[in-house]
């Protein structure tokens, strides 16, 4: 189990991290999401010591982490970077060998990672020479090539392809079936929504909201009310103007209610306006939480 | 794994990635080219003749003049005599410049702005051997007596160990040395301050920092680099010592050996001073246009050492021997003055125990600066900001 106890960070007059606390078990995905400049990739530094907090620590498995145990993580750092001019397999090899792997087994995992990215044919291209596409599919087996306990993935899903993402999801889901930690950040937050179960939402160097995305959105103060009428009616809005309306038009609506706001009425007026075609009560999804928590 | 394997690791990649460089090939190939040129072509091109004086003389001159003229000058010269009827068609044929020097048999010399001083001597010398051979003669004295009348039958017998001429020779070798030596440490030096830029602007050094502390990244870039520079020079070195007997401008002299014991002993200190040094400023910026900017400093004092060094090819002088002292220009420096037999054993060991001492410092200095420029982001770094920034 991961664990990250209480971190307190600061540049200059800048606070990055002002008691960042959360923990990821073993087998958990985890979303750790925050608007920019909120503390993420510091707070995923700090795991492999590349920024120290002044306070605080990072505990795996219940202990401090030197540097044996940090050679079983493995890295994905929002700036992706590996060495342009070497070739992709002594590049995954070495990078194995710098996590402890012994030669022939870095050799071997190398080249079981370039069958199933399918650039097998292209073991011996220099990275700058494949496409940007499979030059992340690369960056990835870099970091996960000595089967990582603990993998941390800063922005992994952006500058992927539709096809990319499919990629990353099956290979963040299998790295957690086989008990791997895996904490990976992102602004796509409907994907997040998808893949996950758990998110840590981060503002201001704290984390301000963590727990399963289902409970998160049952426990919001507020709920989303969309109705839908026949005809492509514009007069919504203003019949239901002493509510929030989020978006209306073209026969829809959406407004946000608090959740003590009686159903009742609502039903009653909507059918006195017409045929009612959709009429669903949700609680407010990933997105929503999220802004409510980080506008705050 | 342990510190040191993850030092081989990187060190081990940095070489091999650097080898089988093309850039590499090429810059090595270029480089034996040109000290194969240097040594082949002037062997080749230009005989070391000695010059050859024109001596113009008027009336009939003495038997051997020519010989004595040339022993004078001790064989430094060839001379050549030719025959004048009269001072008129010496004086032209001298301002044609068919001739350095006339003398008249009556007891004059013609000379003008061109004449050599050393040919005036030589002739006088020549003649006046002539002259007192003739008379000894006369006087029945044998020829062999007359250096002993001359010299009173005094020797010289030099005691010193070596001569100074052995110097002379050994401070040229040794400035040659260090002439590649400096190439040497500006070449790979750079090499050095791209890999370490290249790293950081290609931020795969976050991912490799996430494995290993930053001092053992620049132990093992520093490590393998320069195991690939001494590779090189010894190569270079090799090729240049079994082609220099082919040529006889240069004798290679006998402390040839010991000259290049003490040089290979600088260069190893003065390399791992600077690489440090270059792999330091190479972490506090983020672009390979800043560079050059960055390593400025570094350059100045590598040419400033080496200006020291070839204006004391002639010998000791008190700036040298200040420089010889200090780390940053000791290792262009104090081989010269060892060449030449001019440190004290004390200059030595003090020299010595600074570079060590110094490089180490450096190495902590520079292993928290660069831990510290490494993860700042975009822009320079400043030194201080660095140092600050990092506490590992």
């Amino acid at each position: 189990m991961l664990e990250i106890d209480r971190l307190h960070k600061t540049y200059g007059n800048v606070i990055a991290l002002d008691g960042c606390s959360f923990r990821v078990e073993r087998g958990q995905l985890l979303g750790f999401l925050g608007p920019n400049g909120s503390g993420k990739t510091t707070t995923m530094r700090s795991v492999f010591s590349l920024v120290r907090p002044d306070r605080g620590t990072v505990r795996w498995d219940g202990n401090s982490i030197d540097e044996a145990t940090r050679l079983r993580f493995g890295y994905m750092p929002e700036q992706r970077g590996l060495y342009p001019r070497m070739k992709v397999a002594a590049q995954l090899t070495y990078f194995g060998r710098l996590h402890g792997m012994a030669r022939d087994a870095a050799k071997a995992a190398a080249g079981d990672w370039l069958e199933r990215l399918g650039l097998a044919d292209r073991a011996d291209s220099r990275l700058e020479q494949l496409s940007h596409g499979n030059q992340q599919r690369v960056q990835l087996a870099a970091a996960l090539i000595h089967e990582p306990e603990l993998l941390i993935l800063d922005e992994p899903f952006s500058g992927l392809d539709p096809i990319g993402v499919e990629d990353m999801m099956a290979i963040l889901l299998e790295r957690t079936a086989h008990g791997a930690a895996v904490v990976f950040s992102s602004h796509q937050l409907d994907l997040v929504e998808d893949l996950c179960e758990d998110v840590v939402i981060i503002a201001a160097g704290r984390v301000v909201l963590n727990g399963a995305i289902r409970e998160l959105r049952a426990h919001s103060s507020h709920r989303y009310l969309d109705i839908e009428m026949a005809g492509h009616r514009n007069d919504l809005a203003r019949a239901f103007s002493e509510f929030e309306v989020v978006a209306s038009g073209d026969g829809r609506l959406r407004l946000r209610l608090d959740d003590t706001t009686p159903l009742e009425p609502l039903i009653h007026r909507a059918g006195e306006l017409g045929k009612v075609r959709q009429f669903a009560y949700t609680p407010p999804n990933l997105s929503e939480v999220f802004r409510e928590v980080v506008e705050r | 794994m342990n510190p040191r394997q993850s030092i081989m690791l990187v060190a081990a990649r940095d070489f091999r990635e650097r080898v089988t460089s093309r850039a590499f090939q090429l810059s090595t190939g270029i480089t034996i080219l040109f000290v194969v040129a240097l040594i082949v072509v002037p062997a080749v091109f230009f005989d070391s003749e000695a010059p050859r004086w024109e001596v113009g003389f008027i009336g009939e001159p003495p038997t051997g003049f020519a010989t004595a003229v040339a022993t004078a000058s001790g064989d430094a010269a060839v001379v050549a005599v030719s025959e004048y009827a009269s001072r008129p068609d010496a004086e032209t044929a001298m301002e044609q410049g068919e001739i350095d020097i006339a003398v008249i048999e009556d007891g004059q010399i013609l000379i003008d702005n061109n004449t050599d001083d050393q040919l005036q001597s030589a002739v006088l010398a020549g003649l006046a051997g002539i002259s007192i051979a003739d008379r000894a003669d006369q006087l029945g004295i044998e020829v062999s007596e007359i250096s002993d009348l001359l010299t009173g039958g005094y020797e010289i017998e030099s005691i010193a160990p070596e001569t100074e001429g052995d110097n002379e020779d050994n401070r040229i070798f040794a400035f040659f040395v260090t002439v590649v030596l400096f190439m040497s440490i500006v070449t790979y030096g750079s090499w050095i301050l791209i890999g370490v830029i290249e790293e950081k602007t290609n931020r795969v050094v976050e991912v490799v920092l996430g494995t290993l502390r930053p001092h053992q990244l620049l132990a093992g870039k520093v490590l393998g680099i320069g195991v690939l520079g001494v590779a090189q020079v010894i190569a270079i070195g090799i090729i240049a010592l079994a082609l220099l007997p082919i040529q006889d401008a240069f004798d290679v002299p006998s402390a040839a050996g010991s000259v290049l014991a003490w040089a290979f002993v600088w260069y190893v200190l003065g390399f791992a001073f600077y690489a440090v040094a270059y792999a330091a400023a190479g972490s506090l910026v983020s672009r390979q246009e800043e560079a050059q900017n960055a390593a400025f400093p570094l350059t100045m004092m590598l040419m400033t050492a080496y200006f020291i060094a070839s204006f004391s090819i002639t010998g000791e002088n008190p700036v040298l021997r200040v420089a010889s002292l200090l780390p940053m220009f000791a290792p262009m420096t104090m081989p010269l003055r060892i060449a030449g037999a001019d440190a004290a054993a004390w200059e030595i060991i003090v020299s010595l125990t600074l570079m060590v001492v110094m490089t180490y410092g450096l190495i902590r200095l520079a292993g928290r600066v660069y831990a510290g420029g490494l993860l700042q982001g975009a822009g320079r770094v400043k030194w201080r900001e660095a140092f600050r920034a990092s506490d590992v």
